[in-house]
């Protein structure tokens, strides 16, 4: 069973298209941020290269010639096996990585294999040339998957992942009064007149309260309220005047929206 | 189709924690190892998170609630398809050691990138060789340091042990880590120099070939023939097939790079990549050790035959096990034509 096929790109994210026709989205890392997990990996390899010198030539010191040797071999293994060890058996993620939300991937959206993780750590032999990553960073700018030259070699890509809950449910929602239900011959009309473009408009306007400013939110809001009042229904006035536009957009979601039935009261 | 996405949400969000919770278990696991009823349970909600992602795609403006679908169906996804090793496959100690096989059958499978670093490397000492004999003035050129361009002086001090230390085996274990970092980095850039498509893997290649039969003509040239064999063999013998192989490394990713996209098989090739690198980096720390230990003791304190037999020695040893090791015994099957196939 292979599902991984086709997939497309843009600058900023890749799309995977799976076996099943499911679409799905991986935000890219940026080469800022890679280069921040860089520096801080790069820190943590110094200090622990460091600690070993320490200790081995605490215990060598009869003998610094082994000494040297054990340091100089155990440092340069040290730089690559920190990078490939870790992104190879803790899901893609070194120290730095993980705490700048960074993950490798293979390009096909599924883990990396640990020999994926040997040869793009291996590779960074040629990435790091001539100094300071400037080839690697340069190939990771012009590609547009942010690859650099070891991410090409073993299909890899580093992707964003910054944690993220379920979206909450919102105040407007359930209100338990809807005073557009008391006039069902206008509300029914509603219903039926209003373009589901329209309903989605009315929706995402309210969903986003909060990030619009106050000035615009009040603006989108009125000419919203207008539109739906002049165009589609016409509440009576007496009822519009007591209520504001955004109360107004509530009570045309909790009619567009609503479970309940629309019915004529009784009496 | 009108979605009202807080009943949505309120429907889905059960489906959606369980599979969150499931995931997390799942994750949790050192062997992502589930059973059955996981297994079914994980395809059910992946399915319908699945058709939840598509209403919310195409249903309506739900950044957030996009994201964090597309997020939970890309862990679903990655867990439904990737079965990663366990760890006792990692660990076990005979996975590891099978690099001993494993590398000579690679290099006979991929002998013919071998044989083109070889190549180049032969033009590029012939040249070498030509520019010192012939033309007296590439010597300042081609041979950097003194000691290559005048070996007189150098050959004369190692043979009375005037460059040695006092703590000489101390200073050979710091030597020998050096040369075995240093090595291993330089093949470690041919190997991946594949990636210029081979022309920076050739070059390296060609400069180093012009460097030895430079350094092999100058001082045969001077009559020191048998003292830079005796010098250069031991190690030798290991370091510069270790180099031909880095070489071989990077051919053959490049001609894994030339090839379209869709005829290669990655997962494959990149495996063959990593034994030869393997491979080489302990021919390496084998070169770094005799280069340290050994090569820098000269007559009369080791007898150049000596070191001359052991060089040939390691050569033969080296060739044998590259050549011999792994392969297995051809099986001489008749080959029968199914009706399947003549058809």
């Amino acid at each position: 069973m292979n599902s991984q096929r086709p997939r497309s790109s843009t600058t900023a994210e890749l799309t995977i298209a799976t076996a099943e026709g499911v679409l799905f989205r991986l935000p890219l890392a940026s080469p800022a941020s890679r280069l921040y997990a860089l520096l801080l990996d790069t820190a943590i390899v110094l200090g622990v290269v460091n600690g070993v010198g320490l200790l081995v030539y605490w215990i060598f010191a009869k003998a610094p010639g082994f000494g040297v040797m054990v340091t100089t071999l155990a440092e340069f293994a040290i730089s690559f096996l920190y990078g490939a060890a870790l992104e190879g058996l803790w899901n893609g993620q070194t120290i730095g990585k993980r705490l700048l939300y960074l993950r490798v991937v293979d390009q096909t959206g599924l883990p990396l294999r640990i020999e994926q993780a040997w040869v793009r750590n291996l590779m960074r032999v040629f990435d790091a040339l001539p100094f300071a990553y400037l080839v690697g960073g340069l190939s990771a700018l012009i590609s547009p998957l942010m690859q650099r030259f070891g991410d090409r070699v073993a299909g890899t890509l580093v992707v964003r992942q910054t944690p993220l809950s379920a979206p909450q449910e919102e105040f407007w929602t359930r209100q338990k009064y809807n005073s557009f239900l008391d006039y069902p011959a206008i509300a029914v009309h509603l219903r039926r007149a209003a373009t589901p473009e329209l309903a989605s408009l009315i929706q995402d306007a309210l969903r986003r309260r909060n990030e619009l400013a106050p000035y615009a939110r009040r603006e989108i809001y009125r000419e919203l309220a207008a539109y739906v009042q002049a165009e589609i229904s016409t509440f009576p006035d007496e009822l519009v005047e007591m209520l504001s536009d955004e109360q107004y957009l509530i009570n045309t979601a909790g009619v567009l929206f609503g479970d309940r039935r629309i019915s004529t009261p009784r009496g | 189709m009108i979605l009202d996405l807080q009943r949505f949400q309120a429907q889905a969000r059960p489906r959606w924690n369980k599979l969150e919770s499931l995931l997390a278990v799942l994750e949790g696991r050192p062997d992502h190892r589930m059973n059955l009823a996981e297994a079914d349970q994980l395809q059910d909600l992946y399915a319908q998170a699945a058709s939840d992602l598509n209403r919310v795609t195409h249903g309506a403006l739900a950044p957030d609630l996009r994201q964090y679908l597309e997020r939970l169906v890309a862990r679903a996804y990655a867990e439904l398809y990737f079965a990663p090793p366990t760890r006792s496959d990692i660990w076990q100690p005979r996975r590891w050691l099978r690099i001993f096989t494993a590398f000579p059958e690679t290099f006979r499978r991929q002998s013919r990138y071998f044989a083109l670093a070889v190549l180049i490397t032969v033009l590029g000492s012939t040249l070498g060789g030509l520019a010192v004999r012939y033309d007296p003035t590439s010597v300042d050129v081609l041979l950097p340091a003194d000691y290559l361009r005048n070996p007189g002086e150098r050959v004369h001090k190692e043979e009375q042990g005037d460059n040695r230390h006092p703590y000489s085996t101390q200073m050979e274990a710091a030597f020998s880590a050096e040369l075995i970092r240093h090595n291993i980095n330089v093949a470690l850039l041919a190997a991946a120099l594949g990636v210029t498509f081979g022309i920076g893997t050739a070059l390296l290649l060609f400069e180093n070939g012009v460097l030895l039969g430079a350094v092999a003509v100058r001082y045969a040239q001077q009559g020191f023939g048998l003292f830079v064999t005796a010098w250069l063999l031991p190690h030798g013998a290991f370091e510069i097939p270790s180099i031909l192989i880095a070489g071989q490394a990077g051919f053959y990713l490049a001609r894994l790079l030339l090839r379209r996209r869709e005829d290669r098989d990655v997962r494959h090739s990149m495996r063959e990549w990593l034994v030869l690198v393997a491979g080489l980096a302990l021919m390496l720390v084998w070169a770094g050790l005799i280069e340290a230990f050994f090569s820098q003791h000269h007559a009369p304190v080791v007898p150049y035959g000596l070191k001359l037999a052991v060089g040939a020695a390691e050569l033969v040893l080296l060739t044998l096990y590259l050549l011999v090791i792994g392969r297995k015994e051809p099986v001489a099957i008749a080959h029968v034509a199914t009706p399947a196939e003549t058809n």
